[in-house]
């Protein structure tokens, strides 16, 4: 059993009057990979922040290494320092200051007072970690926007931090360097027993990077695993607007945006039917449930194929009152305004 | 027409047999606009910085106030510095009216604004994640100022050298605080203003042409410096 790495309790952040974080209690253990997910809004890069000492919560407490932190008093304090020196984050959009990548990778070393010479061996370490031997006088501006991302991991790892947070690290890469960057995510946590947190868009990301898949909604973690998310096409046909998950499936959404998106319904807001009923509501699909699972809450979960596989949970009242089989043919019902873009 | 010519031909002269006189005169102006812009960048280049980093009641109107210093007439800083030193004035004590300091004085007056300006814009154009990412590294607050000042380095030295441009070739303030003293306060431009006048055209073209090649050595360095800020 792996020991609790950071904790927090009761964590609030507010901004204006809205807000953006309201976590009772989550602890990370180290060693392992943590996805954050949610959508836009959802409070993920001021959770990730907060826990890289960089923002201070409203309320509530930081345990690291089961010691609580002090962070009333300003981030430069030497007690928060070295903390904050013992882990690193790395921004959704990455900053490479106006010099070689050997300069960009020394920074954290020289002002932790690393003497040169182990300088030099930490950078060849973590340029070879992250697949870029002999980068090092490279002009930070000549690097393609994958190879910069890589070099900004680079610069967290020569730091050789306990924890490392990654904010959405594959958001401004191509495909190629999206399986790079994943690979060299998973490489770090493995050979150098690194926490990693990261946060994601993408869901299948996260669950093929992460050990635990935290979800974010509206500040406060969700405790059910996000279902219903889908990446696809908002496009606009006769003024209304859908977004298009799949050639055959179209879903009717209130929204301003357009084109890729993702979209997320609480599976709580999808109506289950044996027949087609008229109703205020644009979205209804036919499909067969192909898979049932009864969950705590006298909740029963259900997948239904419409194309897609879209889960809806019902009280297990309803289930039985239904009497709902594998295969069963149903209606899924819900209204334009459960379906939530980001 | 032949004084032209001949004023040509007795510049190319003193100029080549490096005249001591013209190159004293040289070596006093670069003495003194380069103590006024050495002055004037210790205390402008931290003050237009913290103007840029830092918020404080009262920021737009003395970012307009330093910009209105930036057309500050050369002359009214003669007058005002002038008025301050001489004899009379609550400085006169000291002594300083013709004497290098005087002009030292006055180019710094002058050239402080525009240092304080061209290095509050550089500072502000600096991309705001170099404050963000100093601090996810592991930097102080302060350290994390010395990385902006840092990615502004080019910038903030375009702005020094724009200020010793201006000093250099200014002449109403070194007329009125230097007295144009030979051998002790006569500089390039008040030179070339007196001797025009007497028709010593070519001592006058001399320095005139030595000012012109000054001119395109700052502004060689200066675009090469605003190159590399980009």
């Amino acid at each position: 059993m792996s020991e609790v790495i950071l904790e927090v309790k009761n964590i609030k952040k507010t901004y204006d009057t809205k807000t953006v974080l309201d976590i009772d209690y989550f602890s990370f253990s180290e060693g392992k990979v943590y996805a954050l997910v949610g959508p836009n809004g959802s409070g993920k890069t001021t959770f990730l922040n907060i826990l890289n000492l960089l923002d201070k919560p409203d309320e509530g407490q930081i345990f690291f290494w089961g010691q609580e932190i002090n962070n009333k008093e300003s981030n430069s304090n030497s007690d928060i320092l070295k903390i904050r020196r013992r882990m690193t984050l790395v921004n959704q959009d990455p900053f490479l200051f106006h010099s070689t990548v050997y300069d960009n990778l020394a920074y954290g070393l020289k002002i932790r007072g690393i003497p040169p010479q182990v300088q030099q061996e930490r950078i060849r370490g973590a340029l070879n970690k992250v697949g870029l031997p002999g980068f090092e006088n490279r002009k930070a501006y000549q690097l393609s926007g994958g190879e910069a991302q890589r070099v900004v991991i680079a610069r967290a790892l020569v730091l050789e931090p306990e924890i490392l947070f990654l904010d959405e690290p594959t958001a401004n890469v191509d495909q190629r360097h999206l399986e790079i960057v994943e690979k060299i995510i998973q490489k770090i946590n493995e050979e150098l027993k690194t926490t990693v947190i990261l946060t994601t868009h993408d869901l299948s990301q996260a669950y093929r990077l992460a050990e635990e898949v935290i979800s974010l909604l509206e500040g406060k973690i969700i405790r059910e695993v996000p279902e219903n998310i889908f990446r696809g096409e908002l496009i606009e046909e006769n003024g209304r607007k859908w977004f298009k998950v799949t050639e055959d499936l179209k879903l009717a959404v209130v929204t301003e945006k357009v084109g890729l998106a993702y979209l997320y319904i609480d599976p709580r807001d999808i109506i289950l039917s044996y027949q087609h009923f008229q109703s205020s509501a644009r979205n209804s699909f036919s499909g067969r449930i192909v898979k049932i699972a009864e969950q705590q809450n006298h909740l029963v979960r259900l997948e239904v194929e419409v194309g897609v596989r879209l889960i809806t949970i019902i009280t297990k009242e309803s289930f039985q009152k239904m009497g709902l089989n594998l295969g069963s043919k149903v209606y899924l019902t819900f209204k334009a305004s459960a379906v939530k873009i980001y | 027409m032949d004084f032209i010519s001949e004023g040509v031909q007795k510049a190319f002269q003193l100029f080549f047999s490096f005249d001591k006189e013209v190159f004293e005169i040289v070596l006093l102006s670069l003495r003194v606009s380069l103590s006024a812009i050495l002055l004037a960048s210790l205390l402008g280049v931290p003050l237009g910085f913290l103007m840029a980093i830092r918020d404080y009641w009262g920021k737009k109107f003395t970012i307009t106030l330093v910009n209105t210093l930036l057309a500050l007439p050369t002359v009214v800083v003669g007058l005002i510095i002038y008025s301050l030193i001489s004899r009379r004035g609550p400085l006169g004590t000291f002594g300083l009216l013709h004497t290098p300091s005087a002009m030292i004085i006055g180019q710094f007056v002058l050239v402080t604004p525009i240092i304080i300006a061209l290095t509050h814009s550089a500072v502000q154009g600096i991309d705001r994640r170099v404050r963000n990412t100093a601090l996810t590294l592991g930097a102080t607050e302060a350290q994390s100022a010395w990385a902006i000042l840092k990615e502004a380095r080019y910038a903030v030295l375009a702005a020094i050298i724009t200020g010793f441009g201006r000093a250099i070739a200014e002449v109403g303030a070194a007329m009125m605080l230097g007295g144009n003293i030979k051998g002790s306060t006569r500089v390039m431009t008040t030179a070339i203003s007196l001797e025009t006048s007497k028709g010593e055209f070519g001592f006058a073209l001399a320095l005139g042409f030595i000012l012109l090649l000054l001119a395109l050595g700052i502004n060689i360095l200066l675009h090469y410096f605003q190159s590399r800020s980009v």
